[in-house]
């Protein structure tokens, strides 16, 4: 069964870059790592969004707990109710988080594709 | 969980510390959380400590204005509170302006008082005679001296022609007698009366009169303007203006500080 997904504005870098690192598997045997079945915890995003695949957005503890509250609260992303010996609590997307990130995604790959034809970025490849 | 340098141990401290800055109930959710993760970050080889400290420092100064913001808005601009505080602000507002217009009628209206009855009695002698007869026949005499309308609070007396040409007054200003506008004389002329507020010096506020103009028909028609300063009036209108005013404030701020205290005691707590 398709997923609606409400016409909404698009999210903001942080909640954004947060849907990409909770979209993707963690590395396996990296530190900290598991899988994304189980979700991810605060320090793996904070490392996943740092990086220029996740979005380089520079983001801290404030800020990353901040956006997953609201994220919790609109339905994106959901606690896998899952807390390790060391007390990291785990975060995974929801259907609705995936719907929301596969339409952003949507969105700027069109964007970039309007871009391309407009001769604002190289044919073929990233700029 | 590894060993930490000193170093290390004392800004998680200072990090534990800086997580009372937020919001109680952002603090109770996310409090443990967030040392857990800042605690990883410092165990994290791979970052350089400087710019760990420089992050945190920046996220702590957006992320503590964000969440307050978010907790004020949570406790303050909840929409039932925001439409409760508008309806009555609302009510206020137009209970205030009853208080302003119901007096200020009342007194505006009361200053046309002895005028209605003066200019009454003196188109009825005039009605009889005429204008200009009955002006020659003394009709103006008995109201008494010369009233300075920029100074005086007595009532007065002007007749003029049916063109609106002052024929008789007992009242002056700066030496002459001045005339209404003449839309005035032609509004009574077909509808008998007007009562009207009138500025003899036009577009000047100095001296406002309360006219009332009533039409003299018979062989010589013409018009009798009976008139009194509004000075005292319009003090009087002033302070219940400013009773209204005061009034209103202090029910908005009646009104805010309920709303914000009611707002405070059914905030949505901590879970």
């Amino acid at each position: 069964m398709a997923t609606i997904v409400p016409q909404r504005t698009p999210p903001t870098s942080a909640v954004f870059a947060i849907l990409l690192s909770l979209a993707e598997e963690s590395e396996p045997g990296s530190r900290n790592g598991r899988r994304s079945a189980n979700g991810k915890h605060g320090y793996q995003i904070m490392k996943d969004v740092r990086m220029p695949a996740g979005g380089s957005v520079k983001m801290g503890p404030g800020t990353l707990y901040g956006s997953l509250d609201r994220m919790m609260r609109d339905g994106l992303v959901e606690e896998t109710g899952m807390t390790d010996d060391e007390r990291r609590r785990y975060y995974r997307l929801t259907r609705l988080g995936e719907s929301v990130l596969a339409s952003e995604l949507n969105r700027l790959d069109a964007a970039v594709s309007s871009a391309r034809s407009l001769g604002l970025l190289p044919q073929g490849g990233r700029s | 969980m590894k060993p930490l340098k000193t170093q290390d141990e004392r800004l998680i401290r200072a990090y534990s510390r800086a997580l009372h800055l937020y919001p109680a109930g952002f603090r109770k959710r996310n409090a443990e959380a967030m040392l857990r993760t800042f605690r990883d970050a410092v165990e994290d080889d791979d970052l350089v400590r400087r710019d760990l400290v420089a992050l945190t420092v920046t996220d702590l100064c957006i992320s503590l204005v964000k969440e307050h913001l978010a907790m004020l808005r949570d406790t303050f601009a909840r929409p039932v509170l925001v439409y409760n505080a508008v309806v009555l602000a609302a009510l206020s507002t137009g209970l205030a302006l009853a208080l302003y217009a119901i007096p200020q009628q009342v007194l505006r209206q009361g200053a046309n008082d002895p005028q209605i009855q003066m200019s009454t009695d003196l188109a009825a002698i005039l009605n009889r005679y005429g204008v200009t007869d009955g002006l020659h026949q003394g009709a103006l005499l008995q109201s008494g001296g010369v009233v300075d309308m920029g100074q005086s609070l007595s009532p007065f007396l002007i007749v003029y022609d049916d063109q609106g040409h002052a024929l008789g007054s007992n009242a002056q200003l700066n030496g002459q007698t001045p005339a209404p506008p003449q839309g005035v004389f032609d509004f009574v002329r077909s509808h008998g009366e007007e009562r009207v507020t009138w500025e003899p010096i036009p577009h000047s506020h100095a001296v406002r009169i309360a006219a009332v103009v009533e039409r003299v028909n018979g062989p010589q028609p013409g018009f009798v303007l009976a008139g009194r300063s509004m000075r005292e009036v319009e003090a009087r209108i002033a302070q219940v203006s400013q009773m209204a005013r005061f009034t209103w404030f202090g029910m908005l701020g009646v009104i805010a500080l309920g709303t914000a205290m009611f707002g405070w005691y059914t905030r949505p707590r901590a879970e």
